[in-house]
């Protein structure tokens, strides 16, 4: 069989699918139902196996990861306290809505989807001064609870201002909310943003087929320069990242380069649907991106929260779906899909439901000497934090507030930390690698940020800790514990520091030490 | 035949445990030498001169003096018949029966970034792959257990694209350990010296060794419980770093940092610049077996004024580069090192109404030094007025592979991806220059 009809039937197959969705599922299951389908599947994975599984997360463990992963940041320590005395049946359930009601949530959403449309906003210095308008414009969409297709639809058919005879600077504000960020920054090329977004929203990568046909999925070069072509009008006035962008409508092909033939606007797959002419090419691509009867667009949504709070993604990597890279549990992504674009595309109902599974409630220690696939979901698996993440839990777990006094030196020297602390810290990945550099680890051990916030005059946690009147050495301990692990520490650990501080009279500086110690720990720099 | 191997191997591996076993470097460094010669399965370290911004070829190896292309610069002869350098390198024309001068690159990108990008990690951006660049390569290979990491930048580049200076699908572990601060864009602030520093390698303020051993020994103790109980990628790398950090911190690691210890008329030949005070760092780290070491020198995007900037900029690398031969070569160990000099592109043969040079992918030079390369010799030619190859055209993974195969590496090895796809060290269509290798 040839390639291109391989390719063909396997993409009718999956349309079939997609447009009968009455015939598979009577009826759209509730989330609770859902999440209890999903942990059925998994299991029978792990019996066909005969792979064990390990026990619950308790409530110290399940509260550190569930505000990690929906709020972006480790829990306070009141947070602790109100989450553990409370004695709902329930609470899991209702912890899960109101992390996802916070602002900070939106935020934290907002900053996942940044590093996957916009990696280069973290990494490039002038691309920088994009980042706060474009994390506003996409946490304003997820606190508005615009549905991900609509996103999706207003991000790529943003208009642009002005004109070529009256060209307009990409932006005035820095921290305005606007979506410009994603044409600027990706050079305002034609060939760039098509392979963004067809990355990025359909998890298929195109851009191997720019050079030459994929040597893996069965797209031909043609078929890259096709998608380039809904974004042909786009042209920057200049150099730069600021630079104006404009757009002509009436030019609708692109040049593949020099010399070749100019190519023109196609539909990657589909039922042979046509661009009308009179269409504006950009709004027409994302009309047929988030299309319900395209079956690539809630998948890849569904697989990349997925990996959010799994750490893998029921198809990994995440943003390469072909025929040779199948997902770990098919019939799971199926459901989820649908039952998503069934909820309207709404990001907030895919973490209801897998957050309630047991796969996501289930403990990340693990005590048997072989160590299962990760993508069996025998335990949680142990996630790095993104920069944002370590940073935000960095701040809480040391007492920064932010009140007024933001606007002092203090404050300034913080941000300068921030951004430095982000450079260092950023991964390229996301979710990110749990791994760490020498030069990480250098700066976590020796460098002035850290020496500072574990200095006791510059901490307020470390100052409540040693300093509120009555409190026994215990207490003093169980409060760093809470504060930078959202757990008290063991009898063992106890027994161990209370050691440490009886060996040094000078108990100040020993109490600094072990907030030290917490902070360079791996259990304080990984989500688990 | 067989069993003559097997001895020397041994040998080898007798004198390597020695080493570890800490014995003075000054000792045992020649005979390792000396000992790794007969080894059939050598490796060799690597110094990358990273010239960035792109130096022009045609006032530096490849000179036109008989063009109006030429410029104002004389050429210079060398012992090599054919080879002539441009005047400002007149210590590097004594050593050039240690060059192979490739006079034939022609790549197709002509903007930094992804010049940078392309040379660096040999393949151009393609989509999600995070391609890891050379260094990181490198260190990954040779993934020998010592106190220095295997890769360490030296003024790491002021890069146009971070990607440039990422493990990329590697991790972490075999990035780049920065030593000093950027190395600037403009040569000319570069005077004095500079600090050439391991960021926060030295112990915070008020934190006496003592204390800082007391905080590390506390930290193993009290992680060991997680560690154990969350098996994996996370609490392992973890605990590498923290144990590669440690042992940086160590006063023997430390003090491969430490200029001080080098004869001043040896640092002043170096020259008294980052740069050539960074050469001689990087000689220090080969000596203790870092596998790559890159020294940058920036400045070399002379859109204007290039005949001046050419200049001091070869007052600056000629000396260093110079001298780092030389002291290789006096420490027996040049054969064991290959020094390669590159730049992200060339400049255009013609001078524009700045008297200046603009990007050139089309026809430029790399030079390979020191060990395993056929000294002495000369890849791929270009035409009279050097605008184009007229021979042995060599594209970027061509030059990739042929330094892998100098430092005693397969090209053809395959890394898994961060896309699941494996992918060689040099791109399997490279045509190494093997005229040029030893």
């Amino acid at each position: 069989m040839s390639p291109l009809l391989r390719v063909t039937i396997g993409l009718a197959l999956l349309m079939a699918v997609a447009e009968s969705p009455l015939v598979l599922f009577a009826q759209t299951p509730s989330e609770s139902e859902l999440a209890a389908k999903i942990d059925q599947r998994i299991e029978e994975v792990l019996a066909a196996q005969s792979v064990t599984v390990s026990v619950p997360a308790d409530d110290y463990e399940f509260l550190r990861r569930a505000s990690l992963d929906l709020t972006g940041r480790i829990p306070t320590v009141r947070e602790v306290h109100q989450f553990v005395a409370d004695q709902r049946a329930d609470k899991r359930a209702i912890l899960i809505n109101e992390l996802l009601e916070r602002p900070r949530h939106a935020m934290h959403l907002a900053r996942v989807w940044r590093d996957w449309l916009v990696p280069e906003l973290a990494t490039i210095p002038e691309a920088r001064y994009f980042q706060q308008g474009f994390e506003a414009w996409l946490a304003a969409k997820f606190r508005d609870r615009i549905g991900y297709d609509r996103i999706v639809q207003e991000l790529l058919s943003v208009p642009l201002p002005g004109t070529k005879e009256q060209a307009e600077y990409v932006f005035r504000q820095a921290d305005r909310p606007n979506a410009l960020a994603f044409f600027a920054v990706k050079d305002a090329a034609p060939d760039k943003l098509a392979a963004t977004s067809t990355r990025a929203f359909l998890s298929i990568q195109l851009e191997c087929a720019q050079c030459h046909n994929h040597p893996f999925a069965e797209w031909r070069q043609e078929q890259f320069w096709n998608q380039a072509a809904f974004f042909s009008g786009i042209e920057r006035q200049g150099d730069g990242l600021f630079a104006p962008l404009t757009e002509d409508p009436l030019r609708r092909s692109v040049s593949p380069g020099e010399g070749k033939p100019l190519v023109s606007p196609a539909y990657l797959f589909g039922r042979g649907e046509q661009l009308d002419p009179k269409d504006a090419t950009r709004a027409a691509f994302a009309q047929w991106l988030t299309a319900r009867d395209n079956p690539y667009f809630a998948r890849s949504a569904v697989n990349r929260v997925w990996a959010m709070l799994f750490g893998v993604g029921l198809v990994h990597p995440i943003d390469d779906f072909h025929d040779q890279n199948p997902a770990s549990h098919p019939e799971i992504f199926e459901e989820l899909s649908q039952s998503f674009a069934a909820a309207n595309y709404d990001f907030d109902f895919l973490f209801r439901v897998l957050c309630q599974t047991k796969a996501y409630q289930r403990t990340s220690v693990w005590t048997a000497t072989e160590v299962p696939d990760h993508r069996l979901y025998a335990r949680m698996a142990t996630k790095g934090l993104s920069a944002d993440q370590a940073w935000d839990s960095l701040s809480l777990a040391v007492g920064w507030t932010t009140t007024t006094k933001d606007r002092d030196a203090d404050a300034s020297d913080r941000l300068t930390g921030r951004r430095r602390f982000l450079e260092q810290f950023t991964p390229r990945s996301w979710p990110a690698d749990p791994e760490t550099s020498i030069s990480q680890a250098l700066s976590l051990m020796n460098g002035g940020l850290l020496s500072r916030v574990t200095h006791i005059d510059q901490s307020r946690t470390l100052i409540a800790a040693t300093e509120t009147p009555g409190w026994t050495d215990d207490e003093r301990l169980t409060a760093l514990y809470l504060a930078s692990l959202g757990r008290p520490p063991q009898q063992l650990e106890l027994e161990k520091l209370r050691q440490y501080l009886s060996r040094s009279s000078d108990h100040a500086g020993r109490y600094e030490d072990i907030f030290w110690m917490l902070l360079n720990s791996s259990e304080f720099r990984l989500n688990h | 035949m067989s069993a003559n191997i097997t001895a020397s191997r041994r040998h080898w591996l007798q004198v390597l445990t020695a080493s570890s076993l800490g014995l003075s470097a000054s000792g045992w460094l020649p005979q390792l030498a000396s000992a790794a010669a007969g080894d059939p399965t050598r490796k060799r370290s690597c110094i990358l001169l990273w010239m960035n911004g792109g130096p022009s070829q045609t006032d530096t190896f490849d000179p036109k003096p008989e063009h109006k292309n030429g410029g104002p610069f004389r050429a210079i002869s060398t012992a090599t018949p054919g080879l002539f350098l441009g005047e400002h390198l007149s210590k590097l024309a004594t050593h050039s029966e240690k060059l192979a001068v490739i006079r034939s690159m022609e790549t197709r990108e002509g903007d930094h970034g992804r010049a940078t990008f392309h040379l660096r990690t040999g393949n151009l951006p393609q989509g999600a792959i995070q391609f890891p660049v050379l260094g990181s390569l490198v260190a990954n290979e040779r993934q020998e257990s010592h106190d220095l990491p295997g890769f360490i930048s030296v003024t790491p580049p002021r890069l146009f694209a971070p990607e440039s200076i990422s493990a990329g699908f590697l991790g972490p572990r075999f990035a780049p350990l920065m030593v000093g601060r950027e190395a600037p864009a403009d040569y000319r602030v570069d005077a004095g010296g500079g600090v050439l520093k391991v960021q926060d390698l030295e112990r915070a303020r008020g934190i006496d060794s003592l204390r800082s051993q007391d905080r590390l020994e506390l930290l193993t103790e009290l992680t060991q419980d997680f560690t154990k109980t969350h098996p994996g990628l996370g609490t392992a790398g973890h605990r590498t770093a923290y144990e590669q950090a440690r042992r940086l911190m160590q006063p023997e690691a430390a003090s491969a940092f430490d200029l001080d210890q080098e004869p001043a008329a040896l640092r002043d030949r170096y020259g008294r610049h980052r740069f050539g005070q960074g050469c001689l760092l990087a000689r220090r780290l080969i000596e203790r077996k870092v596998p790559f070491v890159e020294v940058t020198l920036g400045g070399w995007d002379t859109h204007d004024d290039n005949f001046k900037k050419v200049a001091d900029l070869c007052n600056v690398l000629d000396p260093a580069w110079s001298t780092l031969l030389d002291d290789l070569s006096t420490r027996g160990l040049l054969d064991d090192t290959l020094v390669v000099c590159m730049g992200e592109f060339g400049r255009t043969p013609g001078i524009n109404p700045r008297q200046g040079r603009d990007h050139y992918p089309h026809a430029w030079s790399v030079v390979l030094s020191g060990g395993g390369i056929r000294g002495g010799s000369i890849a791929g030619r270009t035409g009279s007025d050097g605008m184009i190859v007229e021979d042995r055209p060599t594209s970027v993974p061509d030059l990739l592979a042929t330094i892998l195969l100098a430092l005693g590496l397969d090209p053809r090895k395959q890394n898994m991806s961060n896309v699941n796809r494996p992918i060689r060290l040099a791109d399997p269509d490279a045509k190494p220059l093997s005229e040029i290798l030893a």
